[in-house]
């Protein structure tokens, strides 16, 4: 009886601490994944969430060059948000990003599905020339395309104002490309446009590779033209890639800096031709108030959170589709 | 055991290395002292102002032995950001140099260490040029000692000058204009001559218009800033500005005076003559070298010259700075033996007592102006202010008095923010 009733809690205890034991390897073998994701978390907490933390903080503070030799801070509240939004400098220029966005990625999309187009229908040897060219334009840093762009289209000794003046298209001697800030807006949109042009050819031609030949055959031999062929046939295959890439564009044009800041240059920028991104610089840096400079970081960052919904919300349902 | 015997010698050896360090750090400590020095680009691109700066640390280094001078040298585009940001990191150099419009924002935010009651040991100081000193000083303390100052001048081909019966020495703001016509008249049929050139929106340049007329930019009226462009006699000065551009240059309206650098013109041969800092004359190309010369841009007043702006920089000890090593470097670079080499390479000395009134750089100075001395106005140099009104009045887009309205909304705004 004794050892009848003393063999039923070992048995009992051998079960629980079996099922324990199949608890804890579950719980290791599920906790794997938060382990091997450690690293990049610690990481990004470090290089981003931290000092997006202190911009939120900064952003609630005067903090200018004063604060900044005293390492800290008046709390201001809203000061520096009320302030920019009744800055009709900010609305001025946020209407111009705006305008300045949709074309910059209008021309974008264009140029590059034009390009990426013309590179199924030619041989193969121009295909690697013209697929080269575009890695070149692509491997250039911005600083230097700048430069480039400045020496071409020069007041004084450019080839663009010598090459339109030899061809006859109208005396362009002395010619000064960035009299006026639709002129300058006009020539960083040239730059962006031909930057940004070559990561759209390569992303719609290998999109286009998705495309069936025997549907675009059928379109053909149903009489449809080439048009109407990429519009009800080619377009709706590679739509998610073009709301993608449009998504990314429209991120990187809202925010874009270092063209418009070198290219119209320090001595130009004026607020007839701020962009957000330079509004941002010449509030925050050039004038070190780097608490208002924090807030239309801010306010920059949920437009282009906003932006990027669309982005992250297709790539999600295409991840659920797959 | 074994393991026992392993960490041992682990611990024992990093011990070791944890003292051998530490005296290394000690002995390096003791032996590697220096100090900071910030200077302009435009020190490192002259072999005689780098012997003048090697010569000054050689005497510190004489004075202070063991004491070395890191030189680091600072663009004119980005040294006002590296510098706030060694203001936040704590890690200052212990001497810098800022051009004279920049010191007032610094001096007011409390960037620089006070150098008032040590004024009296800096080398000449008795004597400093009025309009630079006044740039190192904020509420009547001293935070900047005066470095050197530049003139502006003109720079003209005496052979286009003597072929076309222009004066090479106008004695009035008319007699240059005649000068100019005629030039014009000789060589202006070469496309993009220009008898004088000056690029649209050099606001250095056309603002000694607005002095010359008796106008200013901005005054302070009760503690409060006021734009006074608007006024009668800067309208005037403006007007005569844009009269005397349309007649002078065919430069772009709009450009800065550094696209292109107006040297580069002047040497591909398409200017008879040039504005702009006394140095200029360095780069006008070996084939016009011998056939150049400067003088004092004239006043519209016959026989006066017309005031132009007092460019310059000041060396001060940034907040965190080594003062009292800092003070002394100061010291020997603004000595009477450095003055005297800062006037050969075309500077105008930070002294009064060294002027010699038959040098044309410092005919230039002698009647000078400068810009408001509130701790904004930098923010209307960043802004454009000034060169957006200049082009506006010159491509006429505005009319003088409503461009110059809207310059002076704007100054007002930014300089009593």
């Amino acid at each position: 009886m004794t050892g009848t009733t003393s063999q039923v809690p070992d048995a009992a205890g051998a079960f629980g601490s079996r099922r324990r034991r199949r608890a804890w390897d579950r719980a290791v073998r599920g906790s794997v994944p938060f382990w091997l994701i450690l690293p990049v978390a610690v990481a990004m907490t470090a290089i981003l969430a931290y000092p997006l933390y202190q911009l939120i903080v900064i952003s609630f503070q005067k903090y200018g060059l004063f604060e900044l030799i005293k390492h800290s801070g008046t709390w201001v509240g809203l000061d520096n948000y009320r302030f920019i939004l009744h800055d009709p400098v900010f609305w001025d220029t946020l209407v111009r990003t705006i305008v300045f966005t949709v074309v910059n990625v209008a021309l974008t999309i264009v140029f590059g599905t034009l390009i990426a187009l013309l590179l199924v229908r030619i041989s193969t040897f121009m295909r690697i020339l013209l697929t080269a060219g575009l890695m070149l334009v692509w491997a250039m840093p911005p600083v230097v395309a700048v430069q480039v762009w400045y020496w071409m289209t020069n007041f004084q000794n450019g080839v663009l104002n010598y090459t339109l003046t030899q061809l006859g298209v109208g005396d362009y001697f002395q010619h000064d490309w960035y009299a006026t800030p639709t002129s300058q807006l006009g020539m960083t949109t040239s730059l962006i446009v031909w930057g940004a042009i070559p990561f759209i050819v390569v992303a719609v031609y290998a999109g286009l590779a998705q495309v069936p030949d025997e549907l675009v055959d059928a379109a053909e031999v149903d009489g449809a033209r080439p048009w109407r062929v990429f519009l009800d046939v080619t377009f709706p295959i590679l739509k998610p890639i073009f709301l993608i890439l449009t998504s990314l564009s429209i991120v990187w044009d809202f925010g874009v800096f270092t063209q418009p800041f070198l290219l119209i240059g320090e001595s130009h920028v004026n607020t007839s031709n701020y962009l957000m991104g330079v509004y941002l610089y010449e509030e925050g840096y050039a004038k070190s108030d780097f608490g208002r400079g924090a807030a239309i970081s801010m306010l920059m960052l949920l437009m282009v959170a906003g932006l990027s919904f669309f982005y992250v919300r297709k790539m999600v349902r295409m991840e659920s589709a797959s | 055991m074994k393991v026992r015997i392993i960490v041992a010698a682990a611990i024992a050896t990093m011990l070791a290395v944890a003292a051998s360090s530490a005296s290394g750090g000690t002995v390096g400590l003791k032996a590697g002292k220096s100090i900071t020095v910030w200077l302009q680009v435009d020190a490192q691109n002259s072999p005689d102002w780098l012997a003048l700066t090697a010569a000054t640390n050689a005497q510190f280094q004489k004075d202070h032995p063991g004491v070395s001078v890191n030189m680091q040298y600072q663009t004119w585009g980005a040294h006002l950001q590296k510098f706030d940001a060694t203001l936040a990191g704590g890690n200052t150099p212990d001497v810098i140099e800022l051009g004279n419009t920049e010191m007032t924002k610094y001096m007011a935010a409390g960037a620089f260490q006070d150098l008032t009651a040590d004024k009296a040991s800096f080398p000449n100081s008795s004597t400093w040029l009025a309009g630079l000193a006044a740039s190192g000083k904020y509420n009547g303390k001293l935070y900047g000692v005066p470095y050197y100052a530049g003139s502006r001048l003109i720079t003209y081909r005496t052979d286009q000058f003597k072929a076309a019966g222009a004066s090479s020495s106008p004695t009035s703001l008319a007699q240059l204009t005649q000068g100019l016509s005629k030039l014009n008249a000789k060589y202006g049929s070469k496309k993009g001559y220009s008898p004088l050139y000056i690029a649209g929106t050099d606001w250095y340049y056309a603002l000694s218009f607005v002095y010359d007329f008796g106008g200013s930019i901005a005054q302070q009226i009760s503690g409060k800033w006021k734009g006074t462009l608007e006024s009668p006699r800067a309208v005037a000065g403006l007007t005569a500005y844009k009269a005397f551009f349309n007649v002078a240059s065919r430069a772009s309206k709009t450009t800065d005076e550094a696209h292109p650098n107006p040297y580069d013109v002047y040497a591909q041969g398409l200017a008879g003559s040039i504005e702009g800092p006394g140095w200029f004359s360095c780069c006008v190309g070996k084939q016009y070298t011998p056939v150049t010369a400067q003088f004092v841009m004239p006043s519209h007043t016959k026989g006066s010259v017309m005031p132009g702006f007092l460019g310059g920089s000041d060396l001060a000890v940034p907040i965190g700075g080594d003062k009292a090593l800092g003070e002394d470097w100061i010291r020997d670079y603004t000595s009477t033996s450095a003055m005297k080499a800062q006037q050969a390479m075309g500077n105008i000395p930070n002294t009064t007592s060294l002027f010699n009134p038959s040098n044309v750089h410092e005919k230039a100075a002698s009647r000078s102006w400068f810009v408001p001395t509130s701790k904004n106005w930098v923010n209307v140099e960043n802004g454009n202010v000034l060169r957006t009104m200049l082009a506006q009045i010159l491509t006429g887009k505005l009319s003088v008095k409503q461009a110059a309205q809207t310059a002076d909304a704007n100054i007002t705004f930014t300089l009593n923010q």
